[in-house]
């Protein structure tokens, strides 16, 4: 519908004086056209290409003089970024900061990952630190909490939280992880689940102690999901390592954390953490009726079987089709 | 009966409402005039959330399809005994929601259309192709491009999209129905002398016209139903236009068509090439500047998407420098000359503004998800990690390790 023709709507109506519906036709004629997401994405693509191929072309140049000056090059830009950055800073609070403009968040993410492209291309070059793995992994993850909390930026929250479960994995299984391609293994994925507990622990506390209130989002959403895909990756593994979980510990974790899920999202009005309790918890309720339809199942007539499972599911997603069209009133939202 | 499923005021209020409150958040509105045409408007249909409405539309799929699957074991997998029946019971439920539960594009009806009209199709292709040969029409068993038979069940199937579109207004069906009708207009130039050689004009000049059509209804105030198809529609006809005239495409096209698919090696010259880089070159310029110049989003969009396709398609046939100096170079122009715009346009300039528009829909708050699931946080520190291609090496933000 056309602002015009919702202005005579309204003045049909009587629910406008025709004074303000003229302030209404010139603001809309005269409002520039603001190009703010454009701007960004395309400073967001920038970024991402410019410390991509400067990671690549550091190591295209090692053998020759200039690569001394590939290193300094981005020495200088990364310390730019951050003094740009850091000019530009809002001052500190442990609420959310207001922002003048998104050009110093983006020098900060742009600082961050050429970071990561030096301290790759030093460890790699000259075996900086050594075969102290934990600490190549430790460093950013330390750094970028650091700074995320003292910038205010989420984006480089979220990398630090990464860098974080990085560290975890390298501890625990150190190389491995990276030859085999076992990602999901036994300590693995108990760990996975122990550092998901974590972070969502973290975005609880700093949502009800207002410390950094907006950061809950970011913490609660990665911790969630590491701990509920590396449960429900251990639960449907055919061949569980001896350090694995029990089934039913996982199930019953499973559960429990989503209804943990859809009480956040009860209170914060949050329907990605609703979809993904239920999505999750109907994936773990759906294993256990499988395993107890295939433990019961006559072999003389397995057919049965599958008649039941055709049935469990369409009547089960009913259930909860119902259940998400009755949201409201059955968790008292608004 | 009526040809429009839903209520015919569902889209008036929600179109007032979401316009009043664009104009609230502006300041042009006090709250209790807001609240004044809320309650003067109300919005009496069913559409939840985004993530409910994605929620509702996976366990819909899930059921229908495990639904048919129980249905399938009842008729011994018997293919029409199966299909017919299933979609009976199928577009029977869909009616009964949107007339009794008020269901308006609520993720629930619009998987149960999607997967009646596949159904649909699958019916027509099937009684096209397979069930003709059974009466002694057996020549082709594929669908070949420039025939008869395939302009028939296009025609069939483009038949059913249309009325789908009509009656419920769902976008991705109008896109579908749109591409459709290009196939079908397609097929029919195929069957021309000439035909491969006047293709992609044919297809570029349809688009064009398309587009225009699609423009001008918008602005007509009784197809207000049907604004978010048509909008839809604005879109891909500008780049359905580009697409059909792009170098690649027609490269690639063109040796497809030519050889029915079983060519090997690169995609021999096209004839008149030079006019095809041209064109690639040209179009996302020209709607570039009719973005900025309208300025107009849509156009400015698809001037981003086709631009980069352009790009693809140069570094597809030339490698005009090494991918990593390329990256660097592209990587300093787009975040230096978005930066100079950025801050060139903090004041408005020329009717544009770099500063964030109070009337813009708020866009989700995903922003902090998608940078940890591109920009790669830990180095890997294993000996044996080659640095080739790629970037820093490394996942998405969950399944890191």
């Amino acid at each position: 519908m056309l602002p015009e023709a919702v202005l005579t709507e309204l003045l049909e109506h009587q629910l406008l004086p025709p004074a303000q519906a003229e302030r209404i036709r010139q603001d809309e004629a005269t409002r520039p056209f603001s190009l703010h997401r454009e701007l960004r994405l395309l400073l967001y693509l920038g970024i991402v290409l410019l410390s991509g191929g400067l990671g690549v072309l550091i190591y295209q140049h090692i053998n020759e003089i200039g690569h001394g000056v590939v290193v300094a090059a981005i020495t200088l830009l990364m310390l730019g970024c951050f003094g740009y950055a850091a000019r530009h800073r809002p001052p500190f609070t442990w609420a959310e900061a207001p922002r003048a403009g998104f050009l110093p968040d983006y020098a900060l993410l742009l600082g961050c990952l050429l970071f990561i492209t030096l301290e790759t291309y030093l460890q790699v070059q000259y075996s900086f630190f050594g075969t102290r793995y934990g600490l190549v992994t430790l460093l950013p993850a330390g750094l970028f909490l650091g700074l995320a909390y003292w910038f205010d930026h989420r984006g480089v929250l979220a990398m630090g939280i990464t860098a974080l479960a990085s560290w975890v994995g390298v501890t625990i299984q150190p190389l491995s992880a990276f030859a085999t391609n076992n990602f999901w293994h036994s300590r693995l994925s108990t760990a996975a689940i122990g550092l998901g507990l974590g972070l969502m622990a973290a975005g609880i506390a700093s949502e009800r102690l207002g410390r950094k209130a907006h950061f809950a989002f970011t913490y609660l959403s990665l911790g969630s999901n590491l701990l509920l895909l590396a449960a429900t990756a251990t639960l449907l593994d055919f061949t569980p390592g001896p350090d694995s979980l029990p089934p039913a510990l996982l199930v019953l974790l499973i559960l429990g954390v989503c209804a943990a899920l859809i009480w956040h999202a009860r209170r914060t009005h949050s329907y990605l953490f609703l979809l993904m309790g239920v999505g999750y918890a109907y994936t773990a309720v759906t294993y256990v009726v499988v395993r107890f339809l295939v433990a019961t199942a006559d072999y003389g007539h397995d057919g049965g079987v599958f008649m039941l499972l055709f049935l469990y599911v369409p009547l089960s997603a009913v259930g909860v089709i119902l259940f998400f069209v009755n949201i409201k009133k059955i968790l008292g939202l608004r | 009966m009526n040809l429009y499923a839903y209520n015919p005021t569902w889209p008036r209020h929600e179109a007032i409402q979401a316009q009043a409150r664009r104009w609230h958040k502006r300041g042009l509105l006090t709250p209790e005039q807001l609240g004044a045409i809320e309650a003067a408007f109300p919005l009496e249909f069913y559409r939840p959330h985004l993530f409910l409405r994605i929620g509702l539309f996976l366990f819909t799929t899930l059921g229908a399809l495990f639904a048919a699957g129980f249905a399938g074991v009842l008729a011994q997998f018997h293919f029409l005994g199966t299909l017919l029946p299933v979609l009976l019971v199928g577009g029977v439920t869909l009616e009964l929601v949107i007339a009794g539960k008020h269901l308006y594009h609520s993720g629930a009806d619009n998987a149960l259309l999607y997967l009646e009209l596949l159904g649909l199709v699958v019916l027509i292709f099937d009684l096209t192709f397979a069930h003709l040969n059974e009466y002694g029409y057996a020549d082709h068993l594929d669908p070949t491009p420039g025939t008869l038979r395939l302009a028939l069940a296009l025609l069939l199937t483009l038949a059913v999209l249309v009325l789908a579109t009509l009656r419920y207004a769902d976008r991705l069906v109008a896109a579908a129905a749109y591409l459709c009708a290009l196939l079908l207009f397609a097929n029919g130039v195929l069957m021309l002398p000439l035909g491969t050689l006047l293709l992609p004009f044919a297809l570029s000049a349809a688009s064009a016209g398309a587009h225009a059509w699609a423009t001008r209804q918008l602005a007509r105030p009784e197809r207000l139903p049907y604004h978010r198809c048509l909008r839809v529609l604005r879109a891909l006809t500008l780049g359905t236009a580009y697409l059909a005239v792009n170098y690649l495409v027609v490269r690639e096209g063109n040796a497809e068509l030519l050889s029915s698919g079983n060519w090997t090696g690169p995609a021999p010259q096209i004839p008149r090439a030079p006019l095809f880089y041209g064109l690639t070159a040209g179009i996302p310029v020209f709607y570039l500047v009719q973005g900025l110049r309208r300025p107009d989003r849509t156009w400015l969009w698809l001037g981003l998407l086709t631009a980069a396709f352009s790009v693809y398609t140069l570094r597809y046939y030339r490698s005009v420098l090494p991918p990593e100096t390329a990256a660097v170079l592209a990587g300093v122009l787009l975040a230096g000359g978005a930066a100079w715009a950025t801050r060139y346009l903090r004041h408005s300039r020329h009717g544009l503004t770099s500063t964030p528009d109070d009337a813009e829909d708020p866009q989700l708050n995903l922003e902090s998800l998608i940078v940890a699931e591109t920009a790669h946080a830990a180095p890997a520190p294993a000996e044996t990690f080659q640095f080739g291609g790629g970037s820093s090496g490394g996942g998405g933000a969950t399944g890191e390790y």
